[in-house]
């Protein structure tokens, strides 16, 4: 079944690791936890030859540690997880890991959006049910959160500020209380959450100011938050990792010409640089560099390449892709981007020749082509 | 069971676990020999080595417990030769200090590295600070210090520039208060184990669970060893030190180690030598890597001396200078908070321990003698130890639980929500923390994360993070402070002499001076003094708020910012270039001035400074002596407004003085008049020579002119220069120059200026330049103030006639050049009050003076060219005329009694007006006339 699946969730696709942890496992665990922290850390980050482990775990997440320890440590206390950064720095893919390799169930979650009401939240019912057989536990349609609690597994909230201030505050009972009471019932109308249960929500800092979290329900969060990846080498294993990731989908692997991602990083690296330098909006570009658009580009060009190309991936497909992506306001974005390659760009290209000049060309094709 | 014994199982079980884990065990095993090698022979060594760690408070415990039970005769220590006198001045000093060496002079080191400083910093939590203590209190103990003079620092390698480099690369200072107490200057420090082989350093802590050697080494080898008995402590440190020499150290770094350690053998042997000491009699302190030595001279049983080298010519001042926690974390790269935390554990482990450390302010001897642990030891086998984790005290629980309530508090006063709710959560939080990261009690490193983690939210609310607050609370940074007998005499004078000023000046914090001279006149001195220092420094040690040091200003009262507590090392550092603060400004002015790309204006500055601040008289008759011959040796006029300025004001300065000018200034005069005259012509001619340029020489001639004539100098001087300089091409912004020098000495006049300037207004073409011209005149005023009506007048018709979508351009730029000149702009505006109303009403049957000038001067010069030809020839025929006059009805005068040639300067009187009007009014018989008395006159002659 799991053929046919677009996107499997992190505990099917990495059942097998997850199981062996769980076997060899022999640590004190918090209640309901299928795996001691120490496990769960390195499903997370990776095994070591120190860790003695028979089967090598691979690394999932690629930053500090510190960042990971302390979620960790967050879930097992009684205060839920909000981890907060820029878009694309790998807030959702690190509550997936957690809630897969803690309660082996990343399933249930919440999309936080300005429509969210409290009813996705806690619970709905089932109108038909309702007219049949009147309001009862059997009519009630829990929401991902309620099941979760039932469960004592981890529940999952993505883009909490998105969501308005009241439909926010109707976790705070819930985090604190940990019950979800239905008025509507006369008696059994209360669901307690079972031991091992949790939230890890996600927020956006680029958000902050739009839904800010009431003082009340900031202290049942930890907040840790997940910088933005600076560090070139550690960019270039995120990079690779999720690309490969991604393209299994399509079921073909494919091979990143070293010098190819080099350009690639650079080129992003320099437009961060004039990115921080720019006095204004117009004379910034609308995407938020992340280390994620960079995925997003990369695969684009292979794809391109795979499937109207050559076969292999050319600097200038991954110029057009780059292009293509980071271009999303005309004409402002287009006047950014043409500015910065006919100096940074062409100037790379003149020193370092290379896939550097490929890569000019691909880009000033690419820009030609959309103001056209 | 023996030592031996105990090595062996070790050696053993290191050699099975090297079988087991490598491929080709050989290289493995060898390396794991090496060790167990190592340890053998610190131990067979009759020479007591005592191996020690940086900042490690274990090794100054056990340093403590080994000299109160076994005080040896005689103390090596791994430090710079050359520093050991200056511990005798610690005495009075606040830790933590540093040990400075400093070199300004030398013939083998770059000059752009100049000058050089070498700090050893030293906290109380160091076994090398508990021994220097004790041996200061206890004469009977000799204290050497044997490692290699600072001298060889600079010499053996190159290592030092990178070490620079990176503390000039580094931001970090902005963001912590005193981290830059040592300044840039290159560290040694006793027990330097930090691995400088990155590959392994990233594989231990990662191995480790730990982000920094310091925290690794405080988990795994600190904690374990700070109770351990005294052989089991050596043995552990010389194992990690043997382990860290030889795979952590890059192979760069070895190699100077090795030449220390030779050079610090070599010491040791020559003064036991020299003083009959036996080995067993000493004690050999030094970092647990350089046990491990390969050095031949290793170990007192060996003969070999290493030939030491010779010094270069660095010329070394040594001196103590305050340091901080903050310093010697950013000095040696560790991670901030290390210092205060090994402080923290000091304290907490003396009073577990009920020991008393040695201390300089009470060299009292304790009352009870511990015995050494050995007694007590129960025997067990190394490998076993090095297995076992540390014992924790219910001491550290209770400390964990202060922590996570102080923190919340410290978190709550700097604007953060927190409760007790958030001080269980931290302590569950670290707790969690700890297990998962493989420790049986939280570390500090896990409580501050654990912190962070429950009271940081998504903003700051005031100044402190909480990663910040949590340093804080772990021991926050402290200050050290050097006593005033350890100061340079340069700086005690400064002390005593600012001591009327009754501020405390050993505080770190601001202190506010406020002085009076009407009631207490002898502060006067301070202010001098201060004056000299805000010289020095600018504002960074003293800093004036009200008050200021002008020539033949005499202050009332002043008041100042003093930080000279805060900033010792700078006063200190002065004292390595002199032994008063003037000598220090003296030779700091005479560099200046005498300096190769030094100018003349830069030798005058100097020479009006050391008047400013009283230095000498000769020093002033020195540098400005020096200026003089700077000056004619000069070729542009680049500084002629600044030499312009300060020779003036000299003059009038000395002039107020009872010995009026000095010789040199008057040299000075006559030497800037002869050379800026000679200098009018090419300065005028030459394109990159600007106005304001000219504008100073032009000041300096005619405002000194009357001295300088006194002087000896020649007014045909500027006359040929003023020919020559009229004789070349004048730009538009010079010609209002030379003309008003010109009109200055009697060779033009207003008028024809006037003239030339309505041709300019009046011809549209030519009203782009109009500003620069303007700017000539405006600059003029600098030397001829009388110009100021004539400018108010052509400004005036500048703004009158041109049309307002130019003027409004030139506006601004206008605006910003008039600006550019303020002190010219008083005569300007002086002048425009009083020609024009000061009443709106005013300005109804207002005309401009020169307006009314023109009328009259228009009236008389009105004349065409026949007229004026006519009246030629009127003139030249009397007979004629007095005909027509008859005729006419006038009565001759004038033509008759006036000479030919002043016919042209004649004086328009009523009668030529007279003769005008009646001559233009016919003008055709006039024309006729003319005609006829021409041709007449031709045909007669």
């Amino acid at each position: 079944m799991s053929d046919n699946i677009l996107r499997l969730p992190a505990e099917a696709k990495y059942a097998d690791e997850l199981n062996f942890l769980a076997t060899v496992d022999r640590g004190q665990r918090p209640a309901n936890w299928r795996l001691t922290p120490r496990m769960v850390r390195i499903f997370v980050l990776g095994s070591t030859p120190a860790d003695k482990l028979a089967y090598p775990i691979a690394q999932k997440w690629f930053g500090d540690p510190a960042i990971i320890e302390r979620a960790i440590v967050t879930l097992a206390s009684d205060r839920g997880l909000l981890l907060i950064g820029d878009p694309g720095t790998g807030k959702s893919w690190l509550a997936e890991l957690l809630a897969a390799a803690i309660c082996g169930n990343s399933t249930y979650v919440v999309q936080g959006t300005a429509g969210t009401t409290e009813d996705q939240i806690k619970y709905s019912w089932n109108v038909a049910l309702v007219i049949a057989a009147g309001q009862s536990l059997n009519s009630l349609i829990p929401s991902p959160i309620m099941t979760a609690m039932q469960q004592g597994a981890m529940g999952r909230f993505e883009e909490l500020t998105r969501c308005t201030s009241d439909v926010q505050d109707a976790l705070i009972s819930i985090m604190s209380e940990k019950y979800v009471s239905i008025p509507e019932l006369k008696e059994d109308n209360t669901i307690f959450a079972r031991s091992g249960f949790n939230l890890i929500a996600t927020a956006n800092s680029r958000d902050r100011g739009v839904n800010d979290l009431s003082s009340a329900l900031k202290r049942r969060f930890n907040f840790v938050h997940i910088p933005i990846v600076t560090n070139k080498k550690q960019e270039r294993e995120i990079i690779l990792f999720r690309t490969q990731e991604l393209l299994q989908r399509q079921s073909f692997s494919v091979n990143v010409p070293p010098t190819l991602l080099d350009v690639l990083l650079q080129t992003f690296a320099d437009l961060r640089e004039v990115s921080n330098a720019a006095t204004s909006e117009d004379t910034r570009l609308e995407s938020a560099l992340s280390t994620a658009e960079q995925i997003g580009v990369l695969e684009d060009a292979v794809l391109y390449s795979n499937y109207f190309g050559e076969s292999h991936l050319t600097a200038r497909l991954v110029a057009r892709s780059l292009v293509g992506t980071l271009v999303r306001r005309l004409p402002e974005d287009i006047a950014v981007m043409s500015k910065f390659w006919n100096s940074v760009v062409a100037k790379r290209s003149e020193e370092q020749q290379g896939d550097w000049q490929e890569f000019l060309v691909g880009g000033q094709e690419a820009m030609r082509t959309i103001q056209k | 069971m023996t030592d031996t014994e105990t090595l062996s199982l070790l050696d053993e079980q290191l050699l099975s676990a090297a079988q087991a884990f490598a491929e080709d065990a050989s290289s493995l095993s060898n390396l794991l020999t090496r060790f167990v090698q190592d340890v053998e022979r610190a131990m067979r060594e009759p020479l007591d080595i005592f191996p020690v760690c940086h900042h490690s408070p274990a090794s100054a415990l056990h340093m403590v417990r080994r000299l109160q039970t076994q005080p040896p005769k005689v103390i090596y220590m791994e430090l710079c030769e050359d520093m050991r006198p200056l511990i005798e001045n610690l005495r009075d000093c606040k830790l933590p200090v540093a040990l400075q060496a400093f070199a300004a002079e030398s013939g083998t080191l770059p000059p752009e590295a100049l000058p050089v400083m070498v700090v050893a910093p030293l906290t109380e939590a160091s076994a090398e600070y508990q021994a220097i203590a004790y041996c200061l209190t206890h004469p009977e103990t000799e204290l050497v210090f044997v490692d290699r003079a600072v001298d060889y620092i600079f010499q053996w390698d190159d290592d030092w520039k990178r070490d620079l480099e990176q503390l000039e690369a580094e931001d970090e200072i902005g963001e912590r208060e005193n981290a830059g107490l040592h300044g840039t200057a290159v560290g040694v420090t006793i027990g330097e184990l930090m691995p400088t082989f990155d590959e392994f350093l990233h594989f231990l802590l990662r191995n480790s669970n730990t982000r920094y050697f310091a925290e690794w080494w405080d988990q795994y080898v600190e904690r374990t060893i700070i109770n351990a008995d005294y052989p089991t402590y050596k043995q552990v440190m010389v194992l990690v030190g043997s382990l860290l020499r030889h795979l952590g150290r890059r192979a760069e770094d070895t190699q100077v180690d090795l030449l220390r350690e030779r050079y610090m053998w070599t010491r040791i042997k020559q003064h036991m030598h020299q003083h009959a000491i036996q080995p067993n009699e000493a004690m050999y302190v030094c970092g647990a890597a350089h046990v491990g030595s390969e050095a031949e001279e290793f170990g007192t049983s060996s003969s070999v001396i290493w030939d030491l080298p010779t010094y270069t010519d660095t010329r070394w001042l040594y001196g103590l200078i305050p340091s901080s926690f903050a310093a010697i974390e950013r000095q040696f790269s560790h991670p901030a908070g290390t210092v205060s935390l090994a402080e923290s554990t000091w304290d907490k482990t003396l009073k577990a321990e009920k020991l008393k450390p040695f201390d300089l302010k009470r060299p009292d001897i304790p009352n009870h003698k511990p015995t050494l642990r050995e007694m007590t030891r129960n025997p067990h086998v190394l490998s076993e130890f090095l297995t076992q984790a540390p014992a924790y005290s219910a001491a550290d629980k209770e400390q964990l639980l202060q922590w996570c309530i102080q923190i919340v508090a410290l978190a709550r006063k700097n604007g953060y929500l927190a409760s007790t709710a958030d001080s269980i959560a931290i302590y569950e939080t670290s707790m969690l923390l700890a297990h998962m990261r493989n420790r049986h009690h939280p570390t500090p490193y896990d409580f501050q994360d654990a912190a962070i983690t429950c009271l940081e939210k998504d903003h700051t609310p005031k100044k402190r993070t909480v990663a910040h607050l949590c340093q804080i609370l772990l021991g926050g940074d402290r200050v050290g402070t050097v006593g005033y007998a350890s100061l340079p005499p340069l700086a005690q004078d400064i002390y005593d002499r600012l001591a009327p000023l009754e501020v405390d000046l050993f505080a770190k914090t601001n202190q506010r001076a406020l002085m009076d001279f009407k009631t207490r006149p002898e502060q006067r001195t301070c202010s001098d003094i201060l004056w000299k220092l805000h010289y020095l420094f600018g504002n960074l040690v003293v800093r004036p708020i009200v008050g200021e040091r002008k020539l033949a200003h005499m202050p009332i009262q002043e008041s100042w910012d003093i930080l000279i507590g805060k900033h010792q090392r700078e006063i200190i550092q002065l004292g390595y270039e002199g032994v008063t603060l003037e000598q220090v400004l003296e030779q700091r002015m005479k560099a200046m001035a005498f300096a190769e790309d030094a100018t003349a204006a830069i030798a005058l500055r100097t020479a009006e400074d050391a008047l400013l601040y009283r230095i000498s008289p000769r020093l002033v008759r020195e540098l400005g002596l020096h200026s003089i011959t700077l000056l004619s040796q000069e070729t542009s006029a680049t500084d002629a407004p600044d030499i312009f300025q300060r020779a003036r004001r000299l003059v009038h300065y000395y002039r107020t003085q009872p010995n009026g000018l000095p010789d040199w200034l008057e040299q000075l005069i006559a030497t800037g008049y002869a050379h800026y005259a000679a200098m009018l012509p090419q300065a005028f001619a030459d394109t990159g020579t600007r106005p304001e340029q000219i504008a100073g020489m032009l000041g300096f001639i005619f405002t000194l002119e009357s001295l300088a004539l006194a002087l000896g100098c020649q007014r045909d001087q500027l006359m040929l220069g003023l020919q020559g300089a009229a004789q070349s091409e004048i730009t538009p912004d010079k010609l209002g120059l030379l003309w008003a020098s010109e009109w200055l000495l009697g060779l033009r006049d207003i008028t024809s200026m006037r003239t030339f300037l309505t041709q300019t207004i009046n011809d549209t073409l030519r009203w782009p330049t109009l500003p620069q011209y303007l700017n000539g005149f405006v600059l003029a005023l600098n030397f001829a103030p009388g110009m100021a009506r004539f400018v108010v007048e052509l400004l005036s018709h500048i703004f009158g006639s041109v049309t307002d979508s130019t003027l409004l351009m030139w506006l601004p730029s206008l605006i910003l050049q008039l600006r550019q000149h303020q002190p010219l702009l008083q005569p300007l505006i002086k002048e425009a009050s009083v020609l024009f109303p000061l009443t709106l009403q005013g300005f109804a049957s207002w005309q401009a003076p020169w307006n009314k000038q023109m009328e009259v001067s228009a009236n008389a010069t009105a004349i065409s060219l026949g007229i004026e030809e006519t009246r030629h020839q009127l003139f030249t025929t009397p007979a004629v005329t007095t005909s027509i006059a008859a005729w006419l009805g006038i009565t001759p005068q004038i033509w008759l009694t006036s000479d030919k040639s002043d016919i042209a300067s004649l004086p328009s009187n009523t009668h030529n007006q007279e003769i005008n009007m009646i001559l233009q009014t016919y003008s055709e018989s006039t024309l006729a006339l003319a005609d006829y008395l021409t041709n007449g006159a031709s045909a007669r002659g």
